[in-house]
């Protein structure tokens, strides 16, 4: 690393001083207190994580160390010292110089997180102008480097881009280089890979550590993930609901738990947890197989789309079979084109070669109204349970839907499945009269759920059915699904990019790429001995701390202190 | 300027001149359902003095004899030809009857648009920055805009600018005061849902990643709101002016009757209670023009502006 800027050290700067020292620090939205007294210490050159569910705050901590909550409607109180100083004491005036300088973020959402009708330059020279060094040349010089140190590929054509051309990890990129341009001393990460694909997440980690290495960067990481958390953190700061719940280096936390929560917390979490739903797949495979022919059969099939004059490939001869009764796993990043395979699938789209037969009935190149009768028996989960379900319809109606749309039974046979379907993915009956705004997005799923399960479909799609949800609540609707496809013999097609995910509940699994299969087979042996590169490095990307060779490293740097 | 561009601008323009085409046919039909032979019968009123011979040439000439078909293609061709006819009233070509009024109405909306943009990005950028209380109060003024009737403010606006405080004259409502007045008037409620949207668009893009993550980086709330906010949140307001400009054509016509200004609205009120078909054709024609030329003006201008705006030859209306 050969970053050239003056080192913007933090005012006040006293080595004995820890660089950030956050103590009592309470938030409230009006009477509504969202963190309760929370502290912790970060100490120069290390790395800090704030681990916890949707609610717990943790954003919240970082938007208050940067300053960052709207004054008009957040009270904070308590202290958060930067290399000595209390920043919420500061006037805003003297606090503004801090922000990007000495203190950088770096957000959740690259996506969203540049404005998206101003060129990456433009944005870039605002940026640089801010820490006031040289003319525009010398700074698009500077910028440019910088993109080249975050491994930009073509520095010169991202610096003329609009955010919308580039993709996800490279807009992170671009991010992080702009937060490392001026060298600051701490960098608030708040999920910073969330919403990157796997391998691209991993690399992205990489490159933060270090800078922690190299720069003398300091990291307050905030993540749900414990084993990003436990990989890349000398300490851990576990919250629920806005309060501490347990700190200390990461080593400690992670191998004792000394909370039930953080216990919890621990065991859902796919990566470090492979086998915990192992009995489940074994007793599913024990099961002698009910039909000769499989459940499902996709031979050869491709799809192209034509975009901007050009095309593409999206599925290009992707075959795999699901045996009725057990599950198979579509594995691939964004562009894979598993999303396309689930709709050619479903018969939302035709393919432009190849077939698809369900149950021994073809898909593919047949009408809209024969379709149908293939649909009874194929329901969908759609990933995202907050846009799944209309907001203006109660659960009743929601579940009932497909019973309607297919003129099941008369009112009081609907009414009776209905509850029959909400009982099953453990809902009870008082939640038929609510909607969609009055449930979590656990509760949602299992609506999502339910509504899929009551045509009796033999064959369930689930696409990325938790990658919404927190790990806690994944867990629990990881556990129904094996449950239902235990009791009601469903097949499931499981499309998913987290391997973790999918080495706990699959049977069979297909890795894409580019719209083309590179590896397919029984899911432990795609785990044990990956054959091709790419499964390989997705393997890779999967966070490793539970591996014993590297809870003793030495590489470890040494150990924070965090108080409580 | 890429060909995917020229050959959008050009599917956009034909569809325009379609649109035209189309209204004009739809006023056609819909003035000759009308109960009454409008013309003959405007024809035959005595107080225009015409000789039976004078009739017949009338009549010859818009094809009044042939059936109604017939004399929708022949009005159409002396639309596409330029050849707007004559006034039944006062028997004045109708494109110098509106060529003379065109300039002080479009004066007018024009000079209202731009106090009505001036007004709403005011009120919004209020909204937004004032402390609380005075930003519920600003936030409130849309609603209060839009639920007064054009009249009503331009009555008030008269009595208290007018008669009270002499600002202007009602007797000379062409002078520059008076001008002013009558396009504050038509401005007023027209600004209502332009700062709607603009409020509305300013807390959202405020509350974007993005303008967190530039003020993560050091950047004060005016350099936000001037070199991030401003244009964003300027897209959605684009489309809204092309339809504001409708908007100002029939505001016009009350406010000009309100001030007792001459324009294209007493020439169109004229041509309403007179049944003058020519004049009535030839001022929707021109209205629908201006209204397509401004709407195709935002959907040319949208993707120049704005980079994520795709666009598409096969546009799906």
């Amino acid at each position: 690393m050969t970053l050239q800027w003056k080192d913007n050290d933090v005012p006040g700067t006293n080595d004995a001083e820890a660089l950030l020292e956050v103590a009592g620090l309470c938030v409230a939205y009006g009477r509504n207190s969202v963190v309760n007294d929370v502290g912790f210490i970060l100490e120069r050159g290390e790395s800090l994580a704030l681990i916890g569910e949707s609610g717990s705050g943790k954003s919240t901590i970082a938007k208050a160390v940067l300053r960052l909550l709207p004054h008009d409607q957040a009270t904070v109180n308590g202290s958060v010292h930067l290399g000595g100083r209390d920043v919420l004491a500061l006037p805003e005036k003297e606090f503004r110089p801090l922000r990007g300088r000495s203190l950088g973020y770096i957000p959740q959402d690259p996506g969203s997180a540049l404005n998206p009708v101003r060129t990456i330059g433009s944005q870039a020279q605002e940026a640089a102008a801010l820490l006031g060094t040289g003319d525009a040349d010398t700074r698009r010089s500077g910028i440019l480097d910088v993109f080249k140190e975050v491994g930009l590929p073509d520095p010169a054509r991202v610096y003329e881009s609009y955010p919308h051309q580039l993709s996800g990890g490279m807009l992170q990129r671009v991010l992080i280089g702009l937060t490392v341009l001026p060298r600051p001393a701490l960098i608030v990460a708040d999920e910073p890979t969330s919403a990157l694909d796997v391998t691209v997440q991993k690399l992205i980690l990489d490159m933060l550590s270090e800078f922690r290495r190299d720069l003398d960067i300091s990291l307050l990481l905030i993540t749900h993930d414990l084993a990003i958390a436990a990989e890349r953190a000398d300490s851990l700061v576990v919250l629920k609901d806005g309060a501490l719940q347990e700190s200390g280096p990461s080593r400690q936390v992670f191998a004792s738990p000394a909370t039930e929560y953080a216990r919890n917390l621990h065991a859902d979490v796919p990566a470090l947890n492979p086998d915990r739903y192992r009995h489940h797949r074994l007793a599913s495979a024990l099961q002698p197989p009910a039909a000769v022919v499989p459940q499902i059969q996709v031979q050869g099939v491709s799809k192209r789309y034509s975009a901007g004059g050009k095309d593409t490939l999206a599925v290009d001869g992707v075959s795999f079979t699901v045996e009725r009764g057990s599950t198979h796993a579509l594995v691939g990043e964004s562009g894979s084109g598993k999303t396309t395979a689930v709709r050619l699938l479903l018969g939302l789209e035709q393919p432009d070669g190849g077939g698809i037969t369900v149950g021994g009935e073809a898909v593919h190149g047949r009408s809209r109204d024969s379709l149908r009768s293939v649909r009874r028996h194929l329901q969908l989960v759609y990933q995202n349970p907050f846009t799944s379900l209309d907001p203006t319809w109660r659960v009743s109606r929601i579940v009932g839907e497909p019973l309607d749309q297919f003129r099941v039974g008369d009112k009081a046979d609907r009414a009776g499945r209905v509850r029959e379907a909400l009982e099953s993915v453990g809902l009870t009956a008082e939640f038929l009269s609510r909607r969609p705004a009055d449930l979590s997005g656990g509760q949602r799923q299992r609506v999502a759920i339910a509504r899929a399960l009551v045509m009796r479909p033999d064959v369930v799609v689930l696409d990325e059915p938790t990658s919404a949800l927190d790990v806690s609540v994944q867990a629990g609707i990881l556990e129904l699904l094996t449950r239902l496809q235990g009791e009601l013999g469903l097949t499931y097609l499981f499309v998913s990019h987290d391997l973790a995910l999918v080495r706990q509940i699959a049977d069979t699994v297909s890795v894409l790429r580019r719209g083309k299969v590179v590896e397919d087979g029984p899911v432990e042996q795609i785990f044990s001995q990956p054959q091709h590169p790419y499964t390989r490095t997705l393997l890779d990307a999967i966070p490793r701390v539970s591996s014993p060779e590297l809870q003793g490293t030495p590489t470890l740097p040494q150990l924070a202190k965090a108080t409580r | 300027m890429t060909s995917q561009y020229k050959r959008y601008a050009l599917t956009r323009a034909a569809q325009a001149i379609a649109v035209v085409l189309l209204a004009y046919v739809l006023t056609f039909l819909v003035i000759s359902v009308l109960p009454g032979d409008s013309i003959t019968n405007s024809l035959r009123d005595p107080q225009h003095g015409l000789s039976e011979e004078e009739i017949q040439r009338i009549v010859a000439f818009y094809g009044l004899d042939k059936p109604v078909l017939v004399q929708l293609a022949l009005s159409l061709g002396r639309f596409l030809t330029g050849e707007l006819g004559f006034s039944l009233q006062s028997n004045l070509p109708v494109a110098q009857l509106i060529g003379d009024a065109l300039p002080s109405t479009l004066g007018l909306a024009a000079s209202a648009l731009v106090i009505a943009v001036v007004l709403a990005v005011a009120i919004a950028y209020g909204a937004h920055y004032l402390p609380g209380k005075w930003a519920a109060v600003l936030r409130s003024i849309p609603a209060l805009f839009l639920s007064v009737p054009n009249f009503v403010i331009g009555l008030v606006l008269i009595e208290l600018f007018a008669f009270r405080l002499h600002s202007f004259t009602t007797t000379d409502p062409n002078s520059a005061a008076a001008t002013l007045f009558a396009a504050i008037t038509l401005a007023i409620p027209v600004s209502a849902p332009l700062a709607e949207v603009l409020i509305a668009s300013l807390d959202h893009e405020s509350r974007q990643d993005y303008a967190l993550v530039a003020r993560s980086r050091g950047l004060n709330e005016a350099s936000l709101f001037v070199r991030h906010l401003v244009k964003p949140s300027a897209l959605p307001t684009v489309t809204m002016v092309a339809l504001i400009v409708g908007e100002l054509l029939g505001g016009a016509v009350i406010t000009e009757t309100t001030f007792g200004r001459d324009g294209l609205g007493t020439v169109v009120q004229k041509a309403v209670t007179g049944e003058d078909q020519p004049v009535l054709q030839a001022a929707v024609a021109l209205s629908a023009i201006v209204f397509v030329a401004v709407n195709l003006i935002a959907d040319l201008v949208s993707p120049l502006v704005d980079p994520r705006v795709k666009v598409r030859t096969e546009v799906h209306a």
